[in-house]
């Protein structure tokens, strides 16, 4: 029987086009009207080095990448060794593999079922001979792959004429001979992997976007029109994008000397009176911390993407972790206050991102979005109907507010929110500080103004609280097991719970993306709800969990999955914990009773 | 506002209320009355001015100016200003501070904004010391010379900020003294006037940790630069930044090269022009397909 979900995973080197190869596809699929998901992993090399893709396709809506590879592309059995560990092989997969590499089948460490399909085939040598170069392997794959398990055939044909298109005609007619025969030897094999044909109804084109790009259109959509920026994986798509968009929109956009100064000049353009952001990861977090302060302490709104990554230092730089909450919710000298959004997929990077300039500019302070590699990367279907979000602007002070002696920078509100001016206003001129200041902005070192400051600026985070407390809930309205989890594991958490609730177990998960100020309201009542706690997070030290115990009292017997990042979360890993604290329930149970 | 509307500023109108903390006889206190004059001078808008400051004595010099005004963290003067004039490049922008401020741990971002040549006067306050923190080596401070923390001498070498401005892109750099008004409101006027990064580098007495007769030693080493001085020659210019035992007051150098304040504006005329910003359902459009 055909399938309407279909996984497909590839691995070579990096000249093998494996990247392009899934793109394509990818955007076959999207231009089918599919739910598409896109993953890339590399190895630490800039050039040349083992590259993975994993792309699925599916006519139902998908929230991951999906745990199960059920199809295997292998160029090189070394390239796919050195992802081991990193995914998981369906037990009845087919294994595609090249002929000509001759490592024997029991050193690649899969072990798979009996139904399993391990099928050698001449990738080099279909290529040289239809083509005439090895370079065009990939193309004669996506001809196998189109024939034998329904990638869109005639749109993955479009793909590569346009991608070939500003090349020689020579060029593209040998990448057309290549597909072609690699359409003629997928015939061969297509009654073998027939369970795996993809088949479905083809609906209208669909967006697909990194979460980096949704980010950085957020932004523009949010009104930002200064961006600064340092180059860091994985963050640096934003800056890539908003490289081109930025002028186009009559915005300005600087690559600064560094994440100091990348912080600095968008303070100084929101000082200026333009919506400003930056983006960055762990490491350029830290070099922007002080300066974090400062934007708390003056009052100015920005916004700030951390794109998170694996490890301290350089650690992994191409792989997802949640490490960096911590940083960001307390990272600080003084007492800095400031938001932390966490959008948990590509589209929320949109909304996040948007929401979070909105926060800025009506508590005039900043607002970092933590975002992860496995968001940020992926590339990922979306609807644009969803996309539609109300934008705040600056409020200018009314004229009377800025009357001859009335105006001061810092008054005390009851809001705490105190009216702003910027450059170009006459009449408006303040001058500010990173020092402690008085409602007019002139320094002051006394305790009891100190004290006051403190508490208007961290009043405004009670509106914030009131307005912006969006959580996701899944699942059982009363649950036996309810999961704690944030950002990108929402998307594993939500698909197990789904499978969990399929199965008949009463299962919840409960995903906030106001991360701080702490809805604290909400968790005590989605933890009312549920029997069992578990809290689900990448980060080794369980940062989320020892957040959430400054803010609640968390059953002592919730239980915490946790581990390192270098590896996205997997459904099935989420299914295993449940499916172990439903267990551990029932003995619990019987032992009361 | 039009002509007949506009009234004449006088140095007074750009001071605000707040006294300055700086000890008495300090040479900030020149710099400040040569920054209100040039503003009179040249009639700069207050509500059109951005000052900037770094964290030091020098840089507490924003809160006694009426324009909008940042007094900020240690050392990022620069990254502040550059995003001002790049958010907003029609506004005058002008950055103060101390040598260890801009030198010290600012000493990056000075070496790019000059490289940058973005439109923003940099006037340093140069007092061989760092004053806020009590008396402490100073990247500018002559190699011998106690210091709170450096009790044996200082084991360093000075660095000149002119040299420096010159040999890493400054289009403009001036060296002025705090006692001497007459040669430096023209200084700085020119300064704030030039199109392009211009850099003034005013000697600045610290009389309290420099000692009571900074003044006197500076004045001392006063001379001007020739008349037949090139402006437009790099080689000319870094001559008069190092010479031993003589400070050369004067412009030492000015050219005109592209600013990137110029190339911001002209990539916004070229991609967007007299066009209507795409929307963002526009932009989403690039997310589709494109086959
Ligand atoms: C990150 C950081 N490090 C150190 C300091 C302490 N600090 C404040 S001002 C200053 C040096 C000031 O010297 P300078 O810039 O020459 O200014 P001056 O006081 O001489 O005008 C130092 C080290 C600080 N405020 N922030
Ligand atoms: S310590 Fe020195 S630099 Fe600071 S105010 Fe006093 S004299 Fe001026
Ligand atoms: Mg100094």
């Amino acid at each position: 029987m055909p399938t309407g979900d279909l996984v497909l995973a590839m691995f070579g080197s990096g000249g093998d086009g494996v990247v392009t190869m899934g793109e394509m596809m990818a955007q076959a699929g999207a231009k089918d009207g599919l739910d598409v998901m896109r993953v890339e992993a590399y190895g630490p090399q800039i050039r040349g080095g083992e590259s993975s893709c994993t792309v699925r396709l599916s006519s139902q809506p998908i929230y991951t990448q999906g745990d199960q590879v059920e199809v295997v592309v292998v160029f090189n059995w070394q390239d796919f060794l050195r992802f081991k560990g990193e995914l998981v092989v369906a037990q009845d997969a087919v294994v595609l593999y090249e002929e000509s590499d001759t490592t024997p089948l029991e050193d690649v460490g899969l072990s798979l079922g009996e139904d399993a399909r391990w099928i050698p085939v001449p990738f080099i040598a279909l290529a040289k001979e239809a083509a005439g170069t090895t370079l065009a392997k990939n193309i004669v794959t996506l001809g196998i792959l189109s024939e034998a398990f329904g990638v869109p055939q005639a749109l993955i044909e479009k793909a590569i004429t346009h991608k070939f298109s500003k090349k020689k005609a020579a060029v593209l007619e040998a990448n057309l001979k290549g597909y072609k025969a690699g359409i003629e030897w997928g015939v061969g094999i297509k009654d073998r992997v027939a369970d795996y044909y993809l088949e479905y109804e083809p609906g209208e084109p669909r967006l697909l976007m990194s979460g980096n790009e949704a980010s950085a259109v957020g932004a523009l959509h949010a009104g930002c029109r200064f961006f600064a920026g340092y180059p860091i994986t994985p963050s640096s798509e934003v800056l890539h994008f908003l490289s081109e968009w930025m002028p186009k929109v009559g915005g300005s956009i600087i690559q600064t000397e560094d994440e100091l100064a990348a912080m600095g000049a968008i303070i100084g353009g929101s000082f200026a009176g333009v919506k400003s952001m930056t983006a960055t990861s762990g490491p350029g977090l830290a070099l922007m911390t002080e300066m974090l302060g400062l934007a708390s302490m003056a009052e100015i709104p920005v916004v700030i993407i951390d794109v998170q990554r694996g490890g301290p230092s350089t650690g992994l730089p191409t792989k997802s972790e949640q490490s960096d909450l911590w940083q960001a919710l307390w990272g600080s000298h003084g007492d800095a206050p400031r938001v932390v959004l966490a959008p948990a997929d590509v589209e929320d990077c949109f909304h996040a991102t948007v929401a979070a300039f909105n926060i800025a500019e009506e508590s005039q302070m900043p607002v970092i979005v933590l975002s992860d590699q496995f968001i940020a990367q992926r590339r990922e279907t979306m609807s644009p109907l969803t996309l539609r979000h109300k934008v705040v602007d600056r409020v200018r002070p009314t004229d009377e507010e800025l009357a001859e002696g009335n105006y001061q920078r810092y008054a005390y509100t009851e809001s705490g929110i105190s009216p702003m001016t910027w450059p170009g206003i006459k009449n408006g001129q303040y001058q500010t500080n990173g020092l402690e200041h008085t409602e007019d902005g002139r320094p002051t070192s006394m305790h009891l103004v100190h004290e006051k400051m403190n508490q208007k600026r961290y009043e405004k985070l009670r509106d914030v609280r009131s307005r912006y407390s969006y959580v996701r809930k899944y699942g059982a309205e009363k649950a036996d097991v309810g999961i704690l989890c944030w950002g990108s594991c929402k998307g594993p958490v939500k698909e197990a719970v789904l499978r969990a609730e399929a199965k008949g177990h009463k299962v919840s998960a409960f995903v906030p993306q106001v991360l701080y100020p702490f809805p604290q309201a909400e968790f005590e009542e989605y933890l009312k709800t549920v029997k069992n706690v578990v809290v689900v997070e990448i980060s080794y030290s369980a940062q989320f969990y020892k957040y959430l115990k400054t803010f609640l009292d968390m059953p002592k017997d919730t239980f915490v999955f946790k581990r390192s990042g270098g590896k996205n979360l997997t459904v099935s890993e989420v299914e295993e914990k449940i499916e172990r604290v439903l267990e551990l329930s029932a003995v619990r149970k019987e032992v009361l009773v | 506002m039009s002509a007949v509307e506009m009234i004449q500023l006088k140095p007074g109108d750009y001071k605000t209320d707040l006294k300055p903390v700086w000890c008495p006889g300090c040479g900030d206190y020149g710099v400040l009355n040569a920054l209100y004059r040039s503003l009179a001078k040249l009639q700069i808008e207050p509500w059109n001015t951005v000052i900037m400051s770094g964290i030091g004595c020098s840089s507490r010099l924003p809160g006694y100016v009426d324009t909008y005004g940042f007094n900020s963290v240690h050392g990022r003067a620069l990254t502040l200003a550059t995003g001002v004039k790049s958010a907003r490049p029609e506004l005058t922008v002008i950055t103060v501070g101390g040598d260890g401020d801009g030198m010290a741990i600012g000493g990056n971002h000075f070496i790019h904004s000059c490289r940058r040549n973005m439109d923003i006067t940099y006037i340093l306050m140069h007092n061989e010391i760092y004053g806020l923190t009590k008396g402490q080596v100073a990247p500018t401070t002559p190699t011998g010379d106690k210091t709170k923390s450096t009790f044996y001498g200082n084991p360093e070498a000075a660095l000149d900020p002119c040299e420096l401005a010159i040999s890493t892109g400054a289009t403009w750099v001036g060296r002025g003294f705090s006692g001497d008004m007459k040669t430096l409101v023209p200084l700085m006027t020119e300064a704030i006037s030039h199109h392009g990064f211009s850099f003034l580098n005013v000697m600045s007495p610290c009389v309290t940790f420099r000692g009571d007769d900074q003044f006197k030693v500076m004045k001392e080493k006063l001379q001007n630069v020739p008349e037949d001085h090139d402006v437009t020659s790099r080689r000319a210019a870094i001559y008069y930044t190092r010479e031993q035992g003589v400070i050369t007051q004067g412009v030492l150098y000015n050219t005109q090269q592209p600013s990137l304040t110029d190339r911001i504006l002209e990539l916004r005329e070229q991609t967007l022009g007299d066009k209507t910003p795409p929307t963002t359902d526009e932009i989403f459009q690039a997310f589709y397909p494109q086959f």
